[in-house]
């Protein structure tokens, strides 16, 4: 058999390498899914879920993520159907909620369509996206971090919560980290939860050209986008 | 009882050695079995035990009464238990003291005590023999049935039953095919809650590629209010070794796992102990029975975590990981235990297998409902009369497991919603209880059959706080990798606990359908999936009491602490002081003889004085 | 606590990663808790990155990191329990020792845990002391029991001795 299998992604119809993820795919063809967790060269673990995409599988529609999906031949992929939409609207209100102090996450908010934040915001500084740790892992082989404990504990440590010497110092998990790219100052002062508006991106503009980069292909360094970047 | 432990090298050895242990059984006047397992072991049934052989051993009767001691038989309430034939007498409530008169009256003279029977709550008669007792009357205990006649420490009585004769049968009359097909015919799916066909899940796997493969038992058994598997277990390990090893013929493995949970220790304590005698009587090893088999397996103990009974999060654990979920794109049939092909099955549906293969899939076939086959073992408990553990017919309604086998809710009160399906599954009203147990039907009405669990509630129960319990359960034990689990649980608790604290607002109802869908729809595994059951079912069949937290600021069953006061009604009051003394949190206030006071500030509502008076004279309001 | 110590456990064990787990249990059995140092050399001896054994102590509830008290009181908060009131028996231990879940006393005496069900639901409330089932457990009844043992100084045995908390538990049954 050949190398690669053909899919359609939103109707159209893509020769894609085998092996390769459907979310890989989408983002080399200029379907830009929503993403935070993935990065190009790292594994792919589906923590985030913004990814999900509909994959219809006779006549039933399954939700699964694009990013840990395989392709194969004569898939069919729905990434932007009415249905996605609203769950990932739902999934970035409960990130920018739990943590609004990062310009990235607000972005990752507005573009998944957040209009309003209906739960109180608390003010974490990590969204648990992992990248820090499969880059330290996968590219350096170092495992100087991990998630450790379990639910509402689970948090990246040290082990012992000290940095161990095996640490490489090569800085890669602060690059990668979303909650470090031009990180709000912020207003969630005690008393003063809300977003101010002050960044470009914010909930209070129209989300429709925007001067910068996507957000997307800022965090994953991959191409401009044509959904949500520029007319 | 023969000394020497033959090696079993054939079948023919096994049907000899099955004779002789049936023979040499009949040397045997009378037979005590007590039950072991951990519901009687809490009720102190290792004194009777204990006591019991002490008499035995004066009185010099141990060569011709034969003791056994039992895994569990599902009538926890009663125990300790005893059934002593011959007679098949049913003693139950036993104490250590009663061993002298049992023996001097049952056993020698064949008298019947009369006080240490069973009474019919109905009609307060005595009931003598254990057919007879309306809890067990109603049941169709077939895998049940043989935890009273076996120790499970000893191998040699489940081979006298006619153990691992359905394993010898498969070796020499079945293809692994057939065997697949067999079990497709059955129809059995899946006990541990998903309700999979596994004859569908066996064939994926056999046909997948690879030489190595494993089979693994689910014993991991998280649902709180289930313990079907822990008696199982416990009381018949062989049953389930036997049933994974005819499921290892058909799949090609040639090592097997048993996860147990680490809150099971008797559980692991017997299975090490099945699978260590298995070996010596050449059942587990090479060349099994002489028919070219070769299988081995181990035991590994769970760390103390919910989401391990989730198939790839419990292969992680074995593979001495963190007990993660991963994406099941890949099936785990396909890419399992070290990404190799691996068929998980849970306790119940190993258990099935020996009595499929034994008695043929039509006899499984012909008891349930059209997509529900066979018998399911039901934990039975909460607030019911009769609890215990239950084995009926698939199709079974509601009804008859609560009111027929359960009597009812104690304390005469009203039975005001049953939970099935543990944290994943829901609360359904008395007006659906005529639903049966089937998976497609209670998955319909918005719970699930689960595991088994089946609790009972009345009208003091909160539904509201049921929805609080189980999601902070599952906050508790989420492994919190997926944001819509880890956030979205969060978030619903943290609705649901504003309505119990009188903090509701209408417009909260509405997210919380909301978010319960998005987490139900995007969440990495099935904890997550499931996790707003509750919510959801509750929602549905009781929205009167999430109104009345909301719009009126009140708890109808009085459960809801922010919402309820406590006050003694001074005209019942007598001053005992009970009350007093016991309240941690000294709220109460009173001379003796004279009506006492609650400090509404300093009280907690902790409901501690209420389950201490014995005058009726707290009201909760 | 050094590698002599460990020796038992570790044996027919050494680099074999799947063994975490069980090696782990093993350790908690015997120290009540998992040492730090026990820690680095489980990960050395096994093969396992320092990272994953840390992990591992924190993501399983049967592991603690500190030491547990020489008296475990262990309620159960399964469905059927909690039904039948076991949040007052967690009301009683924390109005009589002060204590929340996970917690234990300045005097080392008990610690207070919670299971999610321990599968003796037809008995419950139920509470698990030093590895005894007690049923029908009422706030009362624990209040009594908490008090015999202070009384009675029902003591953990020496780790001197060799004896621990994990085999008295099994000796139950």
């Amino acid at each position: 058999m050949g190398k690669y299998v053909t899919l359609k992604i939103d109707g159209a119809g893509i020769r894609a390498p085998k092996g390769s993820s459907v979310l890989d795919v989408a983002i080399e063809y200029g379907i830009c899914i929503p993403h935070l967790c993935h990065v190009s060269n790292l594994s792919d673990i589906g923590a985030c879920r913004l990814c999900i995409v509909e994959n219809i599988v006779n006549g039933r529609s399954k939700i699964t993520t694009s990013c840990t999906l395989g392709v194969q031949e004569g898939m069919v992929i729905l990434s932007n159907t009415e249905r996605i939409k609203k769950l990932r609207r739902n999934i970035a209100e409960l990130l920018v909620a739990q943590a609004p102090n990062s310009r990235a996450i607000q972005d990752v908010a507005v573009r998944c369509g957040v209009k309003e934040v209906r739960y109180p915001f608390r003010n974490s500084d990590c969204v648990l996206c992992g990248r820090c740790v499969r880059v330290c892992e996968e590219m350096w082989q170092a495992r100087a971090i991990g998630f450790v404990g379990r639910g509402k504990d689970r948090h990246v440590d040290f082990p012992f919560g000290v940095r161990p010497d095996f640490c490489k110092k090569c800085g890669s998990c602060i690059d990668l980290c979303p909650m470090t790219i031009t990180p709000c100052d912020g207003p969630m002062k005690p008393g003063k939860e809300y977003l101010c508006g002050k960044c470009e991106s914010q909930l209070s503009m129209a989300s429709g050209a925007m001067e910068d980069t996507c957000v997307w292909c800022e965090l994953g360094k991959g191409f401009r986008c044509a959904r949500y970047g520029h007319q | 009882m023969p000394k020497v432990k033959p090696r079993v090298k054939s079948v023919k050895d096994l049907t000899e050695l099955c004779k002789r242990l049936r023979s040499s059984a009949k040397n045997f006047k009378s037979k005590l079995t007590i039950c072991g397992g951990t519901g009687c072991h809490a009720s102190r049934s290792q004194d009777v035990i204990d006591a019991v052989k002490k008499e035995l051993k004066k009185r010099k009767l141990e060569k011709s009464v034969r003791v056994r001691v039992t895994g569990c038989h599902g009538f926890c309430e009663q125990g300790p238990l005893m059934i002593l034939e011959p007679g098949n007498i049913f003693y139950c409530g036993l104490k250590p003291g009663d061993a002298g008169e049992i023996i001097a009256e049952t056993i020698l003279k064949g008298e019947v005590i009369e006080r240490l029977l069973y009474t019919d709550p109905v009609t307060s008669n005595k009931v003598q023999t254990e057919a007879e007792i309306p809890f067990y009357r109603a049941q169709d205990r077939q895998l049940l049935a043989q935890n009273r006649h076996v120790d499970p420490c000893s191998i040699e009585d489940y081979i006298a039953i006619g153990g691992y004769s359905a394993l010898a049968k498969t070796l020499t009359e079945f293809s692994p095919e057939k065997v697949i097909k067999e079990v497709k015919i059955s129809g059995l799916r899946g006990r541990g809650g998903g309700g999979f066909p596994t004859a569908r899940k066996w064939a994926e796997c056999r046909s997948a590629p690879g030489e190595e493969k494993y089979v693994i038992c689910n014993a991991d058994e998280g649902d709180p209010g289930a313990y079907m598997d822990r008696s199982i277990l416990e009381g018949n390990p062989h049953l389930v070794i036997e049933g994974m090893m005819i499921g290892a013929w058909a799949i090609g493995a040639r090592q097997g796992y048993i996860y147990v949970r680490n809150e099971y220790p008797l559980a692991v304590k017997h299975a090490r102990i099945a699978i260590q005698q298995a070996r010596e009587y050449g059942l587990l090893g090479d060349d099994i029975l002489g028919g070219g088999f070769s299988f081995d397996m181990e035991i590994c103990r769970g760390g103390g975590a919910f989401v391990c009974g989730e198939s790839t999060a419990l292969m992680a654990s074995l593979e001495g990981k963190v007990g993660e979920p991963r994406p099941k794109d890949v099936h785990t049939v396909t890419d399992g235990l070290w990404h190799k092909p691996t068929t998980l099955n849970n306790v119940e549906t190993w258990a099935n297998v020996p009595l499929i293969i034994s008695n043929g899939a039509a006899w499984f076939a012909g008891k349930g409902t059209k997509g529900s086959k066979g018998t399911k073992i039901f934990a039975l408990t909460g607030r019911v009369k009769n609890t215990g553990l239950v084995e009926v017919a698939m199709g079974t309604p509601l009804r008859t497991i609560v009111f027929d086998i359960g009597g009812g809710a104690i304390n005469g009160r009203a039975v005001k919603a049953v939970q099935t399906g543990g944290p994943s599954g829901g609360c359904l009203p008395l007006d659906r209880l005529d639903l049966p147990v089937d998976f497609d039907a209670l998955y319909d009405a918005g719970s699930m059959v689960g595991s088994g669990g089946i609790v009972v509630m009345d009208e003091k129960t909160c539904m509201v706080d049921v929805a609080k319990y189980f999601l902070a359960f599952l906050q508790d034990e989420s492994c919190g990798k997926c944001a819509p689990c880890r956030l979205g649980i969060d978030r619903m608790l943290e609705i649901v606990t504003d309505i119990t604290e009188g903090r509701g607002r209408p417009e909260q109802i509405d997210l919380l359908k909301e978010l319960a869908d998005t987490v139900a729809s995007a969440s990495l595994c099935g904890l997550g999936k499931t996790s707003p059951n509750p919510v959801l079912s509750t929602l549905r069949y009781f929205p009167e009491e999430y109104e009345a937290h909301v719009n009126e600021k009140r708890c109808p069953a009085g459960v809801c602490r922010e919402l309820i006061e406590y006050e003694i009604d001074a005209e019942k009051c007598n001053g005992c002081g009970a009350c007093r003394r016991a309240c941690p949190h000294g709220a109460i206030k009173g001379k003796k003889k004279e009506a006492h006071v609650i400090d509404s500030h300093k009280c907690q509502k902790c409901g501690i004085c209420l389950s201490e008076c014995k005058f009726d004279s707290i009201i909760v309001t | 606590m050094s590698v002599l110590t460990l020796e038992s456990i570790l044996k027919g064990r050494r680099s074999q990663p799947h063994q975490l787990i069980e090696v782990l249990h093993d350790v908690q059995e015997r120290y009540r808790y998992i040492p730090e140092e026990d820690m680095r050399i489980v990960s050395r001896e096994l093969g396992v990155p320092l990272i994953e054994v840390y992990r591992a102590a924190n993501f399983y509830k049967a592991f603690s990191l500190k030491p547990r008290g020489r008296n475990v009181i262990t309620i159960c908060t399964g469905t059927a329990c909690h039904v039948r009131g076991s949040n007052l028996l967690s009301n009683q231990v924390l109005g009589q020792l002060g204590l929340s879940p996970g917690d234990t006393t300045e005097d080392g005496q008990f610690t207070l845990e919670q299971v999610n069900c321990l599968g003796a639901c037809a008995l419950g409330p139920v509470v698990v002391l030093n590895g005894t089932y007690y049923k029908h457990m009422t706030p009362s009844k624990l209040r009594s029991l908490i008090n015999s043992v202070n009384e009675k100084g029902i003591e953990d045995t020496d780790d001197a001795k060799g004896k621990t908390q994990g085999k008295k538990r099994q000796r139950s049954y």
